[in-house]
């Protein structure tokens, strides 16, 4: 060994990720580009924080979650501005990603019944593009959902100004919403973490391995791989 | 807050602060309208009582002051012009908040303890603990919980709480001068009323009813209407706690929770039952697959 350290050289993918995405580095893939990684935190961040203000709100089973905030009158404050950033950066990430999230013929009738067992029983998946239906699928319910959270949360955070009717219907299709909500991020996280290993990394470097894509999405693989040919 | 008052029930509470140790009756206010004379002097002496800033009155056409009650006005004379049977009626109602036995406002509320009803029935907000956030106004059948926008809170009539705990009545009882607003335990209230209705009906109003809704389980205010139509006095016939009041209270909030709790413990079961999906390639080596 020699007495100074060597220095490693940054990753090239890690660095091409900062610009570029679909594209193969050595033997890596970059899945999502830099402004694609930092959309899908700011969206994260924004609906933990409202998450958090939220839930101490909804029931007192939860009320110690308001004291990381101030108390429950700044979660009152703090939770419709959360939804706010919550619901622009969703907006923004929408369009973002949209071009990646078209439905293949078949596959939303497929996703809505085999298919999400078959994967759940990590079944191979020869087609699966850079998004899989399930995915796809997830995208747009989230995406539906952030909009109901929005129309219903305005009306809670104004209610002087709508009837008594709508005010209580809003309440409860928040909470309907929330919930579903909840169990959906539950599964996302678990699926991006501990279930498919290999998959956190493309949300903090921008990366994943081929191996990975091979597995998981060997369309997209394909596809990556006959542009760089092509390109080559 | 009166600390001397027994709470029976309390919002957003997880396991409620009625510990039973002070009983006492249930109190009521008892407003005839036959015999009110719209001197207002209920209204003065409530604003007055309670300390509450001078509203700007809004002429609406009639003697009456303001068109809704007010988070600095919690006592307004309701003043209706009725023809009947083609002839003129001039009906006045002293509308305040109806103190329920099973109150809207308390079940809607969020902030723990910021709406009680004390032993007595008495229903108060407690602007120390109250968020301002409005959903006991959603919950209020009777339209009470005004928004106090000065204060970022809730405001309503208070049954003079204060003075109530102090065995005195409350303020607008006490400036009555005609004998139409009395005060006592609810029992009593609702036999005066009883008493007075069938001394109407004996006279030719045959129509006369007490007004005291059993769809909230009574109200801590008895009524005596000439007619029998709540509607003419700005009265919901039925009130109830609003249905989606109740399916938010009683129904989302423990299945959201059931609903949470089961899918992390689904999460654990999937993992427990099919393990990390790792690729072939990775699979006997434990570190490149962590991905971090």
């Amino acid at each position: 060994m020699s007495t100074t350290m060597p220095v490693e050289p940054l990753n090239p993918a890690v660095l091409a990720a900062r610009h570029n995405e679909d594209i193969l580095v050595g033997d890596e893939l970059v899945r999502h580009s830099r402004v694609s990684r930092l959309l899908h935190w700011a969206v994260a961040i924004s609906f933990f924080v409202g998450l958090f203000t939220g839930l101490p709100i909804w029931t007192p089973l939860f009320g110690w979650m308001a004291y990381l905030f101030g108390g429950l009158e700044v979660c009152r404050w703090l939770h419709p501005w959360a939804g706010v950033a919550f619901a622009l950066f969703s907006v923004w990430m929408f369009f973002y990603w949209l071009g990646d999230m078209r439905m293949l013929p078949g596959e939303t009738r497929e996703w809505f019944g085999p298919k999400l067992w078959t994967y759940m029983k990590y079944e191979d998946e020869p087609d699966a593009g850079k998004y899989n239906g399930g995915q796809k699928l997830f995208f747009y319910a989230v995406s539906l959902g952030m909009l109901g959270l929005l129309l219903t949360g305005l009306v809670m955070w104004f209610p002087l100004l709508f009837p008594r009717w709508l005010r209580g219907l809003s309440i409860v299709l928040h909470d309907f919403t929330f919930i579903c909500f909840m169990v959906g991020i539950v599964m996302h996280i678990y699926l991006g973490t501990t279930a498919e290993p290999g998959t956190f990394r493309s949300m903090t470097q921008g990366t994943v391995t081929k191996p990975w894509a091979r597995l998981h999405h060997p369309g997209w693989l394909r596809t990556v791989t006959e542009n760089k040919d092509r390109r080559a | 807050m009166a600390q001397t008052l027994e709470i029976k029930r309390s919002s957003a509470s997880m396991w409620g602060s009625h510990t039973g140790i002070r009983t006492s009756p249930t109190v009521a206010k008892y407003i005839d309208t036959t015999t009110c004379i719209g001197c207002k002097a209920c209204e003065a002496a409530c604003q007055e009582w309670n300390d509450l800033r001078r509203v700007p009155h809004q002429q609406i056409g009639t003697y009456q002051t303001l068109p809704e009650l007010h988070a600095d006005f919690w006592n307004l004379i309701r003043f209706k012009e009725q023809e009947v049977n083609g002839d003129f009626n001039w009906l006045m109602r002293k509308d305040q908040c109806m103190h329920c036995a099973d109150p809207g406002c308390l079940a809607a509320c969020p902030a723990p303890g910021a709406i009680v009803q004390y032993e007595n029935g008495i229903v108060d907000v407690n602007q120390d603990k109250c968020i301002g956030c409005g959903y006991c106004a959603t919950g209020c059948p009777f339209d009470v919980p005004k928004f106090h926008a000065k204060g970022g809170k809730m405001a309503k009539c208070t049954l003079c709480v204060d003075r109530v705990e102090v065995g005195l009545e409350p303020a607008c009882i006490k400036a009555c001068p005609t004998g139409c607003l009395n005060f006592g335990t609810k029992e009593d209230m609702v036999a005066l009323g009883n008493t007075r209705v069938k001394a109407l009906q004996a006279n030719g109003f045959k129509d006369a009813v007490l007004y005291d809704p059993q769809g909230v389980g009574g109200t801590s205010v008895v009524t005596v209407l000439k007619y029998d139509k709540p509607e003419w006095y700005k009265l919901p016939a039925d009130p109830h706690v609003g249905l989606l009041v109740r399916a938010w209270k009683n129904v989302l909030r423990p299945l959201g929770v059931v609903a949470a709790a089961a899918a992390v413990i689904g999460t654990f079961a999937h993992f427990a039952t099919y393990g990390p999906k790792v690729p072939p390639e990775d699979r006997d080596d434990a570190s490149s697959g962590s991905g971090r």
